[in-house]
This record gives C-alpha cells, sequence and structure tokens, in this order.
C-alpha cells in the first residue's frame, strides 16, 4: 500500500511531497526503498549528509548564472524575460536494460513517421488505404501543399527530433509527442551533464554513465550527410530567429560546437535557386541550412508574406536540389497532436511492426461522441491545440477554473480540428532538492534523435521537472527546471 | 639595456606561470573526462600518460614503488607534492618570488593578482586536494594566469622587460604543446593507417581541449577530428595560439623587441628552430614519424634554450665590454 512520505522514517531521506499519491515514484519503491540504482547516490548523500546538498545547489546556480545559460520566457506584457536555467542537482538514473527499450522504440517510430511523410507528399497510399482519415491531413495547419513531389536527400525528413516520454501510474514510458520540428532543449542536456560533473563528481565515481556530449559532433556529420555538393566541402550554417528567440542560447551552442556560421535570414540571400551566406570575401554558397525558423517564416514567398525571418527564394532552391533544409519543411504534420493517435497504425502500416512504447488515449475533437464526452469532462481532461508547442494552447483541466474551461469549449467548437483532448497521466516523480529539502515532483523526459545515415539517439536526454508542487507541467516556459539524465552503461 | 638577472627573473616567472597553468590544464581535461564511462580504459591508462607529458614517471616510480597508478596519487604529485618540483604549487611559488625581484618592471596590478593568487593557493594547497574539488582548483589556476598574462598584454611597454616575459611563456608553451601532442597522440593512434579517418570524438577532443583547441579547430575542420589535421593543427597553423609555429614565430618577435648580442648564438639557433617548421606539411611529418619530429623539436628548443642562457643571462661570465 502507498503512503504518505512525511515520516523521516528509519534512516530514509525526508521527502514532504503531498500530492496525489498515485504517480509512479522514480526514486523510491513501494516500500519506501530506493530504488536498486539510486542505492549508491543515497549512500553517499547519507555519508556526506543532507547539507552537502545545500552548497551544491549553491554551486550549481551561480555556475549556470555566470556561464549564462540562460532562456526566455515571453509574456503578453513585454518583450521576454531572461532567466537562469532553473536546474536540480540529483541525477535521474535510467538503468541500461530500461534505455535500450526507450531508444529502439524511439528509432521505429522515426522511421515510420519518415515513411509517413514521404508518403503524405508523395503518392499518399497511407489516405488511399484508409488508415488515416485525409480530412485530418488536409485540415492540419502544419501539412504544406506547397512542397509536394519534392523529393528531400536521402528521404530524410526529420533529421532531428526531440520525443517527449513520460511514465504513467505503472512506471510505463509513454510518448507523449513527437517534437519533430526544430524541437529544442539539446544544449541543456549537454550542460546539465558539464554542471553536474562539476559540482558533484563524487555521484560519478560511484557509477558508469554514458556520455552525451557528442550529440553535436552527430548532428554535423548528419548534415554534411546531406550536402548537394558532396560531404568534404559542405558549408552549413545554423539559421536562428536571432537574440529574441527563447532557443538563442542554444542556437549559439550548437553553432559553436559545430564550428559553423550562426545566420540570421538577413544573413543569406538566394541567386538562381542556390543559397549564399553574404561575408566579408563576397558570397559562399550554402550547402545545409539546420534551421531553428519555423516553416511559416522560412520563406517568404511561399509561406508567411509578411516574414522577416526567413529567406526569400530558400524552398525553391530546395526543391531544385541546391540546398538541404533540416528538418525539412512539411514535417510539422507528423507530430500534429491529432495525427499523434494515428502513429501507432502508421507504424503497423509501415513497417508491420508492433509499436514499442505505448501512447496516451487521445479524444478527437472532430468526432462527434469523443467531442461531446470531453465537453461534459473537461476537469479531467488535458486539452492541447494540436499544432502548438511548449505549454501554451493547453488547459489542464484538473487545476483550471470554470471560465478558462467556457473559453476552451468556445474554441473547440469554433474548430474542432484545432484541439485534442487526453485523459490527465499522473505522470511520475522524483526527488528534488528544493529550499533545503528533499521534494518530490513530477518529470518527463525528451530524449533526441539524429537521423543521418542511420538513426542515433544520444544516451541521455533532457529531463524537464515540474518545479510547482503538483504541477503536472513540466515546460520552462511554464516554470519547469531539469535534471541531467544518466543513461548506465551494463 | 637591462640586468641579465631581471632578464631572467622575467623570464622565469613567465615561464614557470606558464608551466602552471598547462600543467592544470592536462589534469584539469583528465578530471572532468575521467567520470563518464569508456569501455576498457582503465583508471592507469587513463592517468599514466600526464606523468610522461610533465616528464614526472621517474618521481612517480620512486614515491610509489609499488607502481600503481591512481587519481588521487596522481592529482597530488602534479598539484602539490613538495618533492615534485614542478607541481604546480611549487611552480607559483617560483613565479612569486621572481615577480618580486622584478617588481619595478612589471605593473602594480601583475604584481597584485600573481600576490594574492599565490597566497590564496598555498593556503588552499595546505591541506590534500580532494579529486572532487580538483576541477574548482585548475579553474581558479586558469583564470589567475590569464589574468596574470592580459594585464601583461594591456599595462606593460613593448620593450626589453615586454619580451623576456614573452620568451618564458612562449618557449614554456611550445614545450608542453610539443610533449602534449606526442604522448597522446602515440596512445591514440596505435594503427597509422587510420591517420586520415575521424577517430574517437571523446579522447582527441580531449587532446584539442588540453591545448585550447577544440573551438578553433571545430571551426577550421569540419569532417571529424582526423589525426593527420590535428597535426596540421597543433603543429603548423600559424594562427592558433597554442601550435608549434606561433610560439617560435612569437619568439622570434619577442628577440626582435629585445635585440641580439653581437657573435651571440641566439640568433642560429632561431633559425635551427624556423627551419624545422617551415617548408613541411602535416603528411610529410607524418611519414618521417611524429614522435621523431617532435623529439628533434624540442631538442632544438632545448638548444635554443641554452643559448639564450648564455647570451643574455650569463653574459656576466664573459668579457667585460
Amino acid at each position: 500500500m502507498l503512503k504518505q512520505f512525511q515520516s523521516g522514517g528509519t534512516g530514509q531521506l525526508q521527502d514532504r511531497y503531498e500530492g496525489p499519491v498515485m504517480a509512479f515514484h522514480e526514486f523510491y519503491q513501494d516500500d519506501f526503498r530506493p530504488r536498486d540504482h539510486y542505492l549508491p547516490m543515497w549512500e553517499h548523500i547519507q555519508i556526506a549528509g543532507q547539507q552537502m546538498l545545500g552548497a551544491k545547489a549553491r554551486d550549481a546556480h551561480l555556475a549556470l548564472h555566470n556561464e549564462g545559460v540562460t532562456f526566455t520566457v515571453y509574456s503578453d506584457a513585454d518583450e521576454g524575460i531572461e532567466r537562469v536555467w532553473p536546474f536540480d542537482i540529483l541525477p535521474r538514473i535510467i538503468p541500461g536494460a530500461e534505455w535500450n527499450q526507450i531508444e529502439s522504440g524511439i528509432k521505429q517510430r522515426i522511421r515510420a513517421l519518415n515513411f509517413f511523410l514521404k508518403d503524405l507528399y508523395h503518392g499518399q497510399r497511407i489516405l488511399k488505404d484508409g488508415v488515416v482519415p485525409p480530412e485530418l491531413i488536409y485540415r492540419g495547419k502544419d501539412f504544406r501543399r506547397e512542397i509536394m513531389d519534392i523529393d528531400p536527400p536521402h528521404d530524410i525528413y526529420t533529421h532531428i527530433s526531440g520525443v517527449d516520454l513520460i511514465r504513467d501510474e505503472d512506471g510505463r514510458y509513454l510518448v507523449l509527442e513527437d517534437n519533430l520540428r526544430t524541437p529544442s532543449g539539446v544544449s541543456y542536456m549537454i550542460e546539465n551533464r558539464i554542471i553536474e560533473r562539476r559540482i558533484l563528481p563524487e555521484f560519478f565515481a560511484r557509477y558508469r554513465v554514458r556520455r552525451v556530449e557528442h550529440y553535436p559532433d552527430l548532428l554535423l556529420q548528419a548534415l554534411r550527410h546531406l550536402s548537394p555538393r558532396g560531404a568534404e566541402s559542405a558549408v552549413i550554417v545554423v539559421l536562428t530567429p536571432g537574440i529574441f528567440n527563447s532557443a538563442y542560447f542554444e542556437h549559439t551552442f550548437l553553432a559553436k560546437e559545430m564550428g559553423v556560421e550562426l545566420a540570421e535570414g538577413r544573413d543569406l540571400v538566394c541567386k538562381n535557386d542556390k543559397v549564399y551566406l553574404k561575408t566579408t570575401l563576397g558570397l559562399r554558397q550554402v550547402d545545409v541550412i539546420y534551421r531553428r525558423v519555423d516553416d511559416d517564416f522560412l520563406d517568404p514567398l511561399v509561406f508567411r508574406a509578411d516574414s522577416t525571418l526567413g529567406v526569400a527564394g530558400v524552398i525553391n532552391a530546395w526543391r531544385a536540389g541546391n540546398v538541404a533544409l533540416a528538418n525539412a519543411p512539411g514535417a510539422g504534420i507528423a507530430d500534429d497532436k491529432a495525427v499523434y493517435a494515428y502513429v501507432p497504425d502508421i507504424i503497423r502500416y509501415y513497417l508491420g511492426e508492433t509499436p514499442i512504447l505505448a501512447s496516451v488515449p487521445t479524444y478527437q475533437m472532430t468526432d462527434p461522441q469523443d467531442r461531446t464526452y470531453v465537453l461534459d469532462n473537461m476537469q479531467k481532461m488535458v486539452i492541447k491545440a494540436v499544432a502548438e508547442s511548449g505549454g501554451y494552447g493547453m488547459l489542464m483541466g484538473p487545476s483550471s477554473n470554470a471560465s478558462q474551461r467556457a473559453e476552451f469549449a468556445r474554441k473547440i467548437e469554433e474548430n474542432p480540428r484545432n484541439y485534442i483532448a487526453q485523459p490527465v497521466v499522473q505522470i511520475s516523480r522524483h526527488l528534488c532538492y528544493l529550499d533545503g529539502e528533499l521534494e518530490s515532483r513530477h518529470l518527463d523526459l525528451r530524449p533526441f534523435a539524429i537521423y543521418g545515415s542511420e538513426i542515433e539517439v544520444v544516451p541521455g536526454g533532457l529531463t524537464r521537472v515540474a518545479m510547482t508542487k503538483g504541477s503536472l507541467v513540466v515546460n520552462s516556459s511554464q516554470g519547469g527546471g531539469s535534471k541531467d539524465t544518466w543513461v548506465l552503461a551494463d | 639595456m637591462m640586468l641579465s638577472r631581471i632578464a631572467e627573473s622575467l623570464y622565469w616567472m613567465a615561464r614557470h606561470l606558464e608551466r602552471a597553468d598547462n600543467t592544470a590544464r592536462v589534469l584539469d581535461i583528465n578530471v572532468v573526462h575521467m567520470l563518464e564511462s569508456d569501455e576498457g580504459v582503465t583508471e592507469e591508462m587513463q592517468w599514466k600518460p600526464l606523468l610522461a607529458i610533465v616528464g614526472a614517471d621517474e618521481f612517480y616510480e620512486e614515491f610509489h614503488p609499488d607502481g600503481r597508478i591512481t587519481v588521487q596519487r596522481v592529482i597530488h604529485l602534479l598539484t602539490q607534492d613538495r618533492k615534485n618540483p614542478g607541481c604546480i604549487h611549487h611552480s607559483l611559488k617560483l613565479a612569486r618570488e621572481n615577480a618580486r625581484v622584478v617588481r619595478d618592471r612589471i605593473s602594480n596590478a601583475m604584481w597584485e593578482t600573481l600576490n594574492q593568487f599565490w597566497l590564496t593557493t598555498d593556503k588552499h594547497l595546505a591541506a590534500t586536494l580532494q579529486p572532487w574539488r580538483a576541477a574548482e582548483f585548475y579553474a581558479f589556476v586558469h583564470r589567475e594566469v590569464a589574468t596574470f598574462f592580459g594585464l601583461s598584454q594591456s599595462t606593460m611597454m613593448r620593450g626589453q622587460a615586454y619580451g623576456f616575459t614573452a620568451l618564458g611563456s612562449l618557449q614554456e608553451r611550445a614545450d608542453m604543446t610539443a610533449r602534449i601532442l606526442d604522448v597522446r597522440y602515440h596512445l591514440l593512434l596505435p594503427d597509422l593507417s587510420l591517420v586520415g579517418s575521424p577517430l574517437d570524438y571523446y579522447q582527441w577532443g580531449a587532446l584539442l581541449k588540453s591545448l585550447s583547441g577544440f573551438e578553433p579547430y571545430r571551426r577550421q575542420y569540419q569532417g571529424g577530428i582526423r589525426p593527420i589535421e590535428v597535426v596540421e593543427f597543433v603543429v603548423l597553423d600559424p594562427d592558433y595560439p597554442r601550435s608549434l609555429t606561433y610560439c617560435v614565430e612569437g619568439i622570434e618577435r619577442a628577440l626582435g623587441r629585445i635585440g641580439h648580442v653581437p657573435d651571440g648564438a641566439v640568433a642560429d639557433r632561431l633559425h635551427a628552430l624556423r627551419g624545422h617548421l617551415s617548408g613541411v606539411t602535416a603528411n610529410d611529418i607524418i611519414d618521417q614519424g611524429l614522435h621523431e619530429y617532435l623529439d628533434d623539436f624540442l631538442a632544438r628548443l632545448a638548444e635554443f634554450s641554452d643559448a639564450l642562457q648564455a647570451d643574455y643571462f650569463d653574459a656576466h661570465l664573459g668579457d667585460a665590454q
């Protein structure tokens, strides 16, 4: 039986968590002993004393502050506020066997979703066979008719993905979202590791932790692989919307680690279906663009005409095969939250395999029966806009008030294709060291996969933590923090 | 004109500081990189090369007859062991003693920085440095040394005093760069046929990081980390401030400020160093054997050092002029 964690108990860590107790606990077993893979760390804390953690937490904050590891929170009131990346010093540890299952599950999804994208933008066999309803695709905001019949290099659409995983009440890993457009967070995965190593080398000494810092090298090799003029002479740029973007730190980080130019739209120009970088020595042809600008803003001649962030003509250059874009425009339809419900079918259809990772049950608001059920049970649901990310455009039923629910009900009636609903999953929790106390907080996991000559999933990921007590929302824009994530070699 | 003794002190002040910084850098990279797992790499394999780089292998055997190589022991020997005159603690002590001699030749800001640096270090190293506090200490050493040399750039007149300071640091740097490359390269590349292929990102990355060359290298070369390009970069690139070519060109500039001694040996020795580096490509170096090439370079550097000693520091032993 589960019980509250109030008592410090017999030599156990104190945990003053007061929220619902159904959620799976990453650290404790049901009898409140640490799980086996946390024992070495736990023993170390017992020996060194809990107050040691206080000094370590201060060191970590100071180091992040000095290094300028920040992110920007947008609000309606102003242009955005820069904050120090909130970091919890206790690592999340994933045993090797558990990781193997995650890794093969992610690879399977990405393979299937790439077949799916290729099909959607060519013959649309899957729609004709009635596996995915055509109207779901045609009404999807991120289905881009403009790119029909374009063949991206090696038929890869999703070079970089950050698949969000959660664990349900039984500890089973579920996919929550496949982020296939311009997923961010990988720089924080690496910064977390660098900080953790500086702050808590004692912990590392007790484990065999797999490395994550070769991610930029994998990315560079995958991007070079796409170069129309061959990998050897490839000129690669990272395309950023600029310093006001919330992920600008990450854009600079990746450009620097890969040793490539960080460009804004105004640094690039197209001529004769080729893309050039404006340099002090004249125009230099670009082969591969790792773009961190959304489809909408990528090319004002093809998508939004009012965009000043993109490069006029880049889509034609891509169509002509003179430049490669990562990720491919139009990939967003495959991580649309309404299409998400069909991913298990998509995997069976293209691969003939059983999905390795489970999904969260999803109600389609275009289905009248589903819609009525959801509108009657909004307090038990999470309602999400299908093409939003980062925790924007979302209603958490249990913590919502009547007027918020009325607003979402109205929006759903107005545009049902734009919303889906899912039952609230009590996502797993973990110990965090907060203000001198050990407390439990909910978290998720975003591993990163790179599709180059093959698919590689870096052993680790970004663990995001809902720092507010009881909250299930982990997005950094909504006050989330993070932990270093260790995959064990065993 | 400058007193030989003053010139010698400026030279050694800079040289000991550069040495402390370089030692801290190789240690730091190892401390940071030992934390995660690498298949089949033992503690001994990880730490033994460091002893070779700083030339402390013999000391080590003397103090630890059981021959067991551990993190704790290596860190102690290279950081603070009083019996090792090349340890960081002792290098800083000598740097500061030399600086005291030349206080009037360096700026106040330089003196105060170095003095505080020494006092803090001495206090800190009174206790044994634990491996998990080591990274923090080495970062402190980098920062302080960088501040000191930064101040020398912005506060010293570009005359003889500056010239001897630059000589000391560049000569030590060239020496250390050659040693790091020599030792690491042979451990990392047992098979010469792989010289053109991208190899282990972490091990080669660590080599470049211990020479503060990781990021500039990535900018210069996009094809992964290839041994042949590492050699080209670390030995020959005139713009990379730790390359052998850069150091030797810097030494040449510094000697230009100081002026040559009539009938001195320094000019010839410098010429020999320059000759060793010019007109060769990375391929030539690999063909003739990197180890032999670097050995030869270090030998010429040592001869240059002897000439420097004879021409400038021991000048009073010769005939009165």
